[in-house]
């Protein structure tokens, strides 16, 4: 339902109007990002000029600095790794329990949806007390691998839901024809639900990925300076002993969040085929 | 984003029977063994150190003790926790906040959901634009404002031609973190509404149209109530995640200053992982974890009782 | 059973069998594992220099496991209580003696064996306090490496302008010296690190020890944390923020990074820090004004010797469950010894040994090593027991609010003490 704009004089101050509000929303939203990215290429003293400066040569050597800590090229992998692996973890474990929900009825469905509701909502807090104390006794902490467990608990649930979804949205003839044809229901699911999936799964990975990433908790608490992930380095620019270090902080900082802004690029068209979909069943 | 489609998804379709002629023996164990992974996983990661954490909450649990070696002490943790003003006014900052944070989301999403609806070229330009906030890492983002809002060298307060010490004074540190969480999550309700109002069905605004309604009143009384239903799940959704807000708080004020801004989740970090006492640290989060469900059972509530009527 | 105890006689068997023959009990390992936490700079020294030389010498790499704060003391708590071999080399600071000192080899006998191998160690170099800070209920439970305790630093010139020809020794003298000094809205007179954090019980504990207060009797559970000498100390320090308005109004969001910047950008004349902070508030790169910084002890309540303060610092210790504690018993000995003290104090560590603090040539080049060393020699330790982690919280709440002027020091310390009741009681000490 678009808005219908009267006679062309109101439409032409209208439009105006909007593209006003919009442009000065947009400066409002993204005005901090910018102004960070600015001071990441500024001098510590020009950093700290007053007033502060608009126009300045621009220096990278705050880049270089921080990739001159060897351990922000391991922290990014780190990173990399967990949220990939979590990723990879949810959609093996998730995909085939996600098309087991929307086509069959089976005992306890409700209950088990029900359960990853709560899972979803749960503060990741109240997780991250017991799965501590149980992984440090296990050794487990410190670990990569105690991390993607920790990451599961968001992601899981994430790419069960929008995979039920989307498996609602697929017709079912196509598997029903299969199923006649003498296929069973693996191999239906295996030739003709999941390649059809694809777009789904694709939708789903960004989604948890980009919440994979930008985690702080659950990596905070579970990591070492070997195992520990881009947003706690970043954190510890921020907070030490030696002097404020803003030139550290902005350009870490810069560096963490430029893979999430490429992935909110790549997950546009889904992101609000995601919210849209969901939200029509209604 | 998927979330809203648990909340409003009528439950799936019984299953199509298809004429199944030769049902094959594997297929009798298929939803057995799709489901099974996912919850042998739920178990492990969900289950099992929930119930864990409600065996420690009733425990007097230290960490050189074995792992199920703590002594029974009933509800001592939860009384203690009771006991604790630091606690209930946890309780009392955090529902205030979240109302703050969720109605102002709320209110700045729906005008800027309706800004992005009117059909212009470029509107994809400024949507991309107005989604970054809400896609980049928490604890970056707050850090950011940190910045801006430093005392002296803080663009915010030149700008402002003061020396306002944001997060050093208790009303000022819990207005920058409230700030910073609307900068952040509006967009996302913003996308749910918007996501709304592109479904909805036009023909009851034309019919407005004709009877000569004023745009306003088409807003009050036609896109408002058809809106509802969005409207609930962008609030139930923002209010359980701000009911849990840390990465902010942490980075910016560690709950201070005099405790303004010590939210549950700061209170239940700090005894879990400060105070080393994950006894307390079990029974503040199961607090929380039953507070989180009844929000999120009343608004279920809610909803259905309007899918009711 | 019996077959895992064979596999672990066989196991035996190969590694002696192995193993060159050496001075050692203990057969060389590959590695040794080090628990530490990862703030500061103070570690550079060890980790690039110190670690790498013992590698050259022994063949033996030092893995170090650094955490930040809080994960690193759960790490320690978690491995620890459960007897975990894992760790060769744990290191702790004060307020944890409490409960690693059980876990820990007793360290008189580590030091015993340093002498025997190295009779330069000189264990009687070690200052008096830091010997005290790593005793636990009478056990010696690491070998000290850093020392921080709490200093006083000095604008010299704009005091000696303002007719204070030397540094304040009682509380009167200071807040006149203050008075004299302040100049807003740019440059105040006093500097603290006033956020309600890790740092904020440094901010109190200088002016509570010095007017003779004192915190909590952990083996009673008497509480004395709003006895009269806590409160005028506690109002004394809110009155110089609040009343006065001598500091900067941004201190209540200053911690250790925040008050090195202060000092560098010459936001007030008299600070509140931390030793070795002296260094980087004078570092000619990153200071707006190198050099002009002073340093002393903190003053006492009437007279200059009733001048005390808080000290805290880490230390190396051997767990009792570590198999290769000779070899890291030979890491600690080294990275204690003379020479690397020396060098780590120029890489930004504050080392405990007398000789290494009052070394005239570093005396001269950065100020604070003196004045650390007699600070320390009188010092009061952290607490170490337990429950002063959860003791310490809600003093950060209290001092919180008399820096924020919300509360008198007598009513947010009585808050305090109640709160600590609780506290001990949820602990098991004082009365049921």
């Amino acid at each position: 339902m678009a808005i219908v704009v009267g006679s062309r004089r109101t439409r032409w101050l209208g439009r105006a109007l909007v593209y006003a509000a919009l442009s000065l929303l947009s400066l409002l939203f993204l005005f901090p990002l910018l102004w960070v990215l600015g001071l990441s290429f500024k001098t510590r003293m020009q950093t700290f000029a007053d007033p502060p400066l608009f126009l300045w040569w621009p220096t990278i050597e705050n880049y270089v600095d921080v990739f001159g800590r060897s351990d922000f090229g391991l922290a990014f992998l780190n990173t990399l790794i967990v949220s990939g692996s979590a990723v990879g973890l949810s959609l093996c474990v998730g995909v085939p329990a996600a098309y087991a929900f929307a086509r069959f009825p089976f005992r306890g469905r409700s209950f088990l949806f029900f359960a990853l509701l709560v899972m979803r909502m749960l503060p990741p807090i109240a997780v991250l007390v017991p799965m501590y104390v149980l992984f440090s006794k296990l050794g487990l902490t410190t670990t990569r691998f105690s991390v993607v467990l920790a990451y599961s608990t968001f992601s899981l649930p994430l790419v069960v839901w929008i995979m039920r979804g989307f498996f609602e949205d697929l017709p079912a003839e196509l598997e029903e024809s299969a199923w006649i044809d003498g296929a069973n229901r693996f191999t239906a699911f295996r030739l003709i639900v999941l390649p059809l999936a694809k777009p789904g799964m694709v939708a789903a990975s960004i989604l948890c990925l980009q919440l994979a990433w930008n985690d702080f908790l659950f990596a905070a608490v579970l990591t070492n300076n070997a195992s520990q992930t881009l947003p706690v380095k970043m954190m510890t620019f921020s907070a030490g002993d030696s002097g404020v270090d803003w030139g550290g902080v902005t350009a870490s900082g810069m560096l963490v969040i430029l893979p999430v802004i490429i992935f909110s690029f790549l997950a546009q068209r889904h992101l609000v085929a995601g919210l849209s979909s969901g939200a029509v069943k209604g | 984003m998927a979330d809203a489609s648990t909340i409003l998804a009528k439950p799936p379709l019984a299953a199509t029977a298809p004429a199944r002629r030769r049902p094959l023996a594997l297929d009798r164990y298929f939803v057995t063994l799709t489901v099974l992974p996912t919850f042998v996983v739920m178990v492990a990661i969900f289950g099992l150190p929930l119930l864990f954490s409600l065996y420690l909450s009733f425990t007097g649990w230290s960490p050189n003790q074995a792992l199920l070696g703590g002594a029974f002490v009933g509800f001592d943790n939860y009384a203690d926790l009771f006991a604790d003003p630091v606690f209930i006014g946890s309780i009392g900052i955090t529902f205030g906040y979240t109302t703050a944070a969720v109605s102002a989301q709320l209110a700045a999403g729906l005008g800027i959901a309706l800004l992005l609806n009117v059909d212009l070229p470029y509107m994809r330009a400024f949507r991309t634009a107005l989604v970054v906030p809400m896609m980049i890492t928490p604890i970056v983002g707050a850090l950011c404002w940190k910045l801006l809002l430093d005392p002296s060298h803080g663009v915010v307060n030149y700008w402002l031609g003061q020396k306002i010490i944001w997060l050093g004074q208790p009303d000022t540190a819990m207005l920058a973190v409230w700030l910073v969480n609307v900068w952040q999550s509006t967009p996302y309700v913003a996308l749910i509404l918007l996501a709304g109002l592109r479904s909805l069905p036009s023909e009851p605004r034309e019919a407005a149209a004709i009877d000569g309604a004023s745009r306003w009143q088409m807003f009050l009384h036609i896109t408002l109530p058809l809106l509802k239903p969005y409207l609930l799940v962008a609030l139930l959704l923002r209010t359980i995640f701000e009911f849990r807000a840390f990465d902010n708080i942490y980075a910016m004020t560690g709950g201070g200053p005099a405790n303004a801004t010590m939210v549950l989740s700061m209170f239940t970090y700090l005894a879990s992982f400060v105070r080393f006492d994950f006894a307390l640290g079990a029974a503040a989060s199961w607090m929380m974890l039953l507070m989180s469900m009844l929000i999120c059972l009343f608004f279920i509530a809610v909803i259905r009782r309007r899918d009711a009527n | 059973m019996p077959a895992i105890r064979r596999r672990t006689l066989l196991a035996t068997a190969a590694a002696t069998t192995l193993a060159a023959p050496n001075l050692r009990a203990q057969t060389r390992p590959e590695k040794l594992v080090y628990i530490g936490e990862n703030q500061g700079g103070w570690k550079r020294a060890l980790m690039e220099e110190v670690a790498p030389a013992f590698e050259k010498a022994t063949g033996i790499k030092i893995e170090f496991t650094m955490l930040p704060v809080d994960a690193w003391r759960a790490r320690l708590k978690a491995e620890l209580g459960a007897g975990s071999t894992g760790i060769d080399i744990a290191q702790w600071s004060v307020g944890m003696a409490g409960w690693m000192s059980p876990h820990v080899l007793d360290h008189n006998e580590v030091v015993a064996k340093i002498a025997q191998r190295d009779p330069d160690f000189a264990w009687d170099d070690f200052l008096g306090g830091s010997k005290v800070a790593a005793t636990y209920d009478g056990k010696l439970s690491g070998i000290p490496y850093r020392i921080t305790t709490g200093i006083m630093v000095y604008q010299k010139e704009i005091l000696a302008k303002a007719g204070f020809a030397t540094f304040p020794t009682t509380f009167a003298e200071f807040e006149k010296a203050a008075m004299a000094v302040n100049s807003p809205p740019d440059r105040f007179a006093f500097g603290v690190m006033g956020k309600q954090g890790s740092g904020l019980y440094t901010s109190i504990a200088s002016w509570l020890y010095s007017a003779g207060g004192k915190l909590v009797d952990f083996k009673t559970g008497e509480i004395f944390i709003n006895a009269p000498e806590a409160v005028l100390a506690l109002q004394f320090l809110g009155d110089l923020v609040v009343k006065n308005k001598l500091a900067p109004p941004e201190v209540t969001t200053w911690e250790y990074d925040e008050i090195i910047a202060g000092g560098q950008r010459d936001r007030f004349v008299m600070g509140q820090t931390f030793a070795p902070y002296m260094t980087l508030m004078n570092d000619p790169v990153n200071s707006k004004i190198p050099g002009r910084w002073a340093g002393a002890v903190v003053p006492g309540h009437t007279a200059a010797s009733q001048s005390r303060t808080w000290i805290d610092g880490h230390f190396m210790a051997v767990p009792k469950y570590s198999k290769n504690a000779d070899w890291a018993i030979d890491f600690i000995r080294m990275a204690c010894s003379k020479q690397w003290q020396l060098r780590s104090m120029e890489r930004g560590n504050a080392p405990p040994r007398g000789s290494v603090l009052r070394n005239p040539e570093m005396a001269a080049k950065l100020g604070w090593p003196p004045i650390a060393a007699q600070a320390i020699e009188t010092g009061v330790p952290t607490p170490a027991h337990p429950v002063w982690d959860t003791l310490e919280l809600s003093l950060r709440t209290g001092v919180s609010e008399v820096l924020l002027g919300q509360k008198t020091a007598k009513a947010a310390l009585d808050a305090v003490a109640a709160d600590w009741q609780r506290g001990l009681r949820r602990a098991g000490i004082g009365r049921g």
